[in-house]
């Protein structure tokens, strides 16, 4: 049914796999049979019916994040905005909202990184129609004035402040402020503090970045759980349908390469253990050839709880409590980066030598294959054993969906990683994990001897 | 169906924790899923603490959980459960302490395996022990005091409130009981609480018919045991208002408050007092009182939520986790990080609207809207198999049939008179233990003992009504004296 009158899809994928009772049957990891459409205006719907009964995950995916925010002094906005979404329409007041939310027994919320904006609400399945009808209001009727405007960037300074007594977020601040100097994963998706405070003066901005990006070529629609295809599609024609079009496209400044290694040290003002954070300028996120998945691979070898060097700071000699790492995925070239948190300040500089020399020595000499194959199982059970109810599918889903708007990139990127070899490794770490591309940062509750 | 060998609870049919000692129990929710979740729940925690070795539970549930077994280092059980890509989760509460794994049936029978011998058959390595044991240090005096200044509050709250109970200390225990545990500890804690009176098996997924009766018959090589029966005496009364300030330098104020109260799921208030949470403030939703007064129309902070159950790491989690059961809850209120200057402010509020709902009530509609919520919202807490486990078992320790059931059942007989009656007997705004981490603990004493105002600063202008409103909030008694507020500087919190 369609009672706005358009065109019917511009495109229909009607994607099916069989859903495998063992992990490692052939056929693509992503078990799911889902339908993949465009509408007219540019709006994608992709619907992924489950066997998990009565409930409905609805994900609406915004393709802008901190990346976006270009104008310098404007940094935030994105995030901010994922606020702004919660304040309201014509139709829907902000109270209003709420309380259809609330006879939905819905849990809603919304998260922004620096790539996308998410909104995503968990619901019985007899209010889909009701909800992706309000969703359709406020995405494109967001009617926010002034002194509401005013009052929620207090709200994203409130959020600033509860995550500021964390000392892993000023190290996030201060990495990407020493790695990057041209591109806008310079900021965190917070923003910088002088631009949260200043929020509150840029309410004609904050309309602007509305008109950019809440249009339906940005959005992706994301439909999972106890449902039909064709009954979704028509509920959202219904909708969405009529949503305009924009044109705008930014653009987002390149980095240039690295000129060499960078360092910075934070002095935390209350007591803390240490931490170093090692990065490496990585490449953007790839599922047309196989370098994500061979720095995600070299990720979880290095720094993963079985590898040699946690097994030896951690385990052994009990330097480290704790040892993560965390490979490139984003739209643009970002950072490879591994944090450790150190017992002992005096201990950082040898601990930085030794997440260096590990990383040196994995460009230099070939994983074993046995390790490598079992690294491959183990990322295959993880991604299934992660779609355990119908919220985390469309969650999962929703991560790929904003870098290539297509749950078949989960498809492409497992092929990738299922087709490694030790030697794709060894040459993806050369060519990124070199001392040109590192950046070190350390944290301590005084100044670490360097 | 499966036959168990002792006791089976399946499918929302309850038993009560006072059963005998007859073996473990079983809760079963057997489906078609390729993914089978394990729960083994000994319900023993913190409150069974010998009173000078405060963490002893906790950190042999650590050890457990995080250590080699007698045949295999914790390197090569890592090594074994990687290629699964699971693990043994272990967290400890005050009555319960639960093991959570979650493999593909695949796996099933290696991941088992390695459960099963990790809890039955521990290494009690030195090594191991050095490691977990600093890890729980650094957890309490990095993760938690250092870097977490809202759950610092929330945990000091409850630790205020059971002062002098077996609830009064952190689940963790303090630095100095930590520095004096030994091995031995341990294992005698293993000994007298891993039994089989104490444990509750929970099964879900696609497992073979014949698992159950197998873990079980494992299982059975526990001593049999007698359930942990910690008395737990009446926390002590609130005479008046009492704050304790933890002086952190840190860049804005965390508040949290509450009052113990005498409803646990089970008990005839609870889906009242459940509906009157719900709708003061609903975790990590925007439909809530607190949140709507205080951040949406104030923007005083970002979020502003209400519970009667314990619900830690809420800045985390978007729902709460199963199997942190307890006989004993608290009413509690929980700000997040204000701006120093509108402290006094944001504490008056959220007090102003406890007030208000106790005083005035709910009105029919927000009971209506409330109810409806929670009827619906219960599908959400249970959307997975693992979560709908964890609540079979909650269940069966609070003697109720599956959650589900219990509340819609509870909520379709509940009125709005219920609800009413319910905040007036078991809530007040009077009678609080209040806890605030901040950097100026003396201004804020001062502000908040003076009598003076406590008034709000604006970046926008407000309806009159708002300010008007205001002007109440900001000199609403709070009963505060300067011998009612305790200034504790943070170094000190969770040491001795």
């Amino acid at each position: 049914m369609r009672l706005t009158g358009f065109t019917p899809a511009a495109s229909v994928l009607c994607l099916c796999a069989a859903v495998a009772s063992s992990a490692f049957a052939a056929g693509k990891i992503f078990p799911y049979n889902y339908v993949q459409e465009d509408l007219p205006n540019g709006l994608r719907l992709i619907t992924i019916p489950t066997d998990y009964r009565n409930i409905v995950a609805l994900y609406i995916v915004v393709g802008a994040g901190s990346r976006n925010e270009v104008e310098p002094g404007k940094s935030g906005f994105a995030h901010l905005f994922e606020h702004l979404m919660f304040r309201g329409t014509a139709e829907y007041s902000a109270e209003r909202y709420q309380q259809e939310l609330s006879s939905a027994g819905a849990a809603s919320n919304a998260f922004t990184t620096s790539d996308f904006t998410a909104y995503h609400t968990t619901f019985s399945k007899e209010d889909l129609p009701r909800i992706l009808s309000m969703e359709a209001d406020r995405f494109q009727h967001l009617s926010v004035d002034e002194a509401a405007y005013k009052t929620e960037t207090r709200a994203v300074l409130g959020e600033f402040n509860k995550n500021s007594a964390n000392p892993q977020q000023k190290l996030y601040e201060v990495m990407r402020a020493t790695a990057f100097r041209a591109h806008t994963y310079r900021h965190t998706t917070m923003g910088f503090l002088e631009d949260v405070e200043a929020m509150p003066n840029e309410y004609e901005y904050s309309r602007e970045f509305y008109s950019r990006y809440y249009r339906p070529e940005y959005t992706t629609i994301i439909v999972v759980g106890d449902v039909e295809a064709k009954k979704v599609r028509s509920l959202v024609d219904e909708r969405w349908g009529v949503w305009k079009r924009g044109d705008y496209k930014p653009q987002i400044p390149a980095e240039p390469p690295q000129d060499g290694p960078r360092t910075a040290n934070i002095d935390w003002p209350s007591p803390t253990l240490p931490f170093v954070e090692v990065a490496y300028r990585g490449p953007a996120f790839a599922d047309e050839s196989p370098e994500t998945a061979a720095l995600d691979a070299t990720a979880r070898l290095l720094f993963d709880h079985s590898a040699p060097l946690y097994q030896k700071l951690v385990i052994n000699e009990q330097k480290l409590d704790s040892l993560n790492a965390g490979p490139p995925d984003n739209l643009d070239p970002e950072l490879f980066g591994a944090i450790a948190r150190v017992k002992k300040e005096s201990d950082v500089p040898q601990v930085t030598k030794e997440i260096i020399a590990a990383i040196e020595e994995f460009a230099a000499k070939p994983v074993d294959a046995k390790t490598l194959e079992a690294l491959k199982q183990h990322v295959r059970y993880e991604f299934v054993l992660r779609m355990s109810n119908s919220e985390a599918i469309a969650e999962s889903v929703a991560r790929f969906v904003a870098l290539r708007r297509t749950p078949e990139a989960i498809n492409r990127y497992f092929d990738f990683y299922a087709k490694l070899t030790p030697q794709d490794l060894q040459r993806v770490a050369r060519q990124y994990l070199t001392e040109k591309n590192r950046t070190v940062v350390t944290l301590a509750t005084k100044a670490v001897t360097k | 169906m499966i036959r168990p060998l002792a006791s089976l609870l399946c499918l929302g049919l309850a038993a009560s924790m006072a059963a005998s000692a007859a073996g473990p129990r079983v809760v079963a929710l057997p489906s078609k899923s390729p993914l089978v979740t394990i729960r083994l729940v000994f319900t023993t925690g913190s409150a069974s603490d010998p009173a000078a070795k405060p963490g002893l539970a906790n950190l042999t549930g650590a050890m457990l959980g995080e250590s080699g077994t007698r045949d295999l280092t914790y390197k090569q059980i890592v090594d074994a459960l990687y290629p699964m890509a699971t693990t043994v989760h272990v967290y400890s509460d005050k009555e319960m302490t639960t093991f959570v794994g979650q493999t593909h049936v695949d796996n099933l029978d290696r991941f088992y395996g390695l459960m099963r011998d990790m809890i039955l058959h521990p290494g009690w390595r030195d090594d191991d022990f050095a490691r977990v044991r600093d890890n729980t240090v650094n957890a309490l005096r990095v993760s938690l005091r250092g870097n977490n200044d809202e759950e610092l509050g929330k945990e000091e709250l409850y630790n205020l409130i059971y002062s002098g109970h077996p609830y009064g200390h952190e689940n963790l225990g303090t630095a100095a009981a930590l520095a004096g545990m030994t091995v031995g500890d341990l294992q005698g804690f293993y000994k007298a609480h891993y039994t089989q009176a104490n444990l509750i098996i929970g099964l879900a997924g696609g497992y073979p018919a014949s698992f159950a009766a197998r873990v079980t018959k494992d299982f059975s090589a526990l001593p049999a045991g007698q359930p942990d029966s910690v008395t737990l005496p009446a926390p002590a009364g609130i005479a008046r208002n009492q704050l304790t300030i933890v002086a952190k330098d840190t860049r804005s104020v965390a508040w949290s408050f509450g009052l113990p109260i005498e409803v646990k799921r089970g008990d005839p208030d609870f889906a009242s007092l459940l509906v009157a949470q719900s709708y003061l403030g609903q975790h990590r939703l925007s439909s809530g009182v607190l949140f709507s007064r205080m951040r949406e129309l104030r923007g005083l902070n970002y979020g502003d939520y209400a519970y009667i159950e314990y619900f830690p790491r809420g800045m985390f989690a978007l729902e709460p986790e199963p199997n942190i059961a307890r006989r004993q809850q608290i009413f509690q209120i929980w700000i997040r990080p204000v701006e120093p200057a509108n402290a006094g402010f944001a504490l008056r509020a959220a007090a102003f609207e406890l007030n208000k709902l106790i005083e005035k009530g709910m009105s029919q509609a927000d009971f209506d809207r409330t109810k409806t919520f929670l009827s619906k919202y219960v599908n959400v807490l249970t959307k997975s198999k693992s979560e709908e486990l964890g609540y079979a078992i909650d269940s069966a320790y609070y003697g109720i049939p599956a959650y589900g059931d219990y509340l819609k059942a509870a909520l379709s007989k509940l009125t709005v008179e219920d609800v009413n009656r319910a905040l007036k007997k078991h809530l007040r705004a009077d009678r609080l233990q209040l806890v605030a981490i901040a950097k100026d603990a003396v201004a804020l004493r001062t502000a908040l003992t003076s009598g003076d105002p406590t008034p709000v600063t604006y970046v926008t202008a407000k309806p009159q009504e708002v300010l008007d409103e205001d002007k109440i909030i900001e000199r609403l008694p709070l009963g505060l004296r300067a011998e009612d507020v305790k200034i504790v500087p943070v170094e000190e919190v969770f040491e001795k």
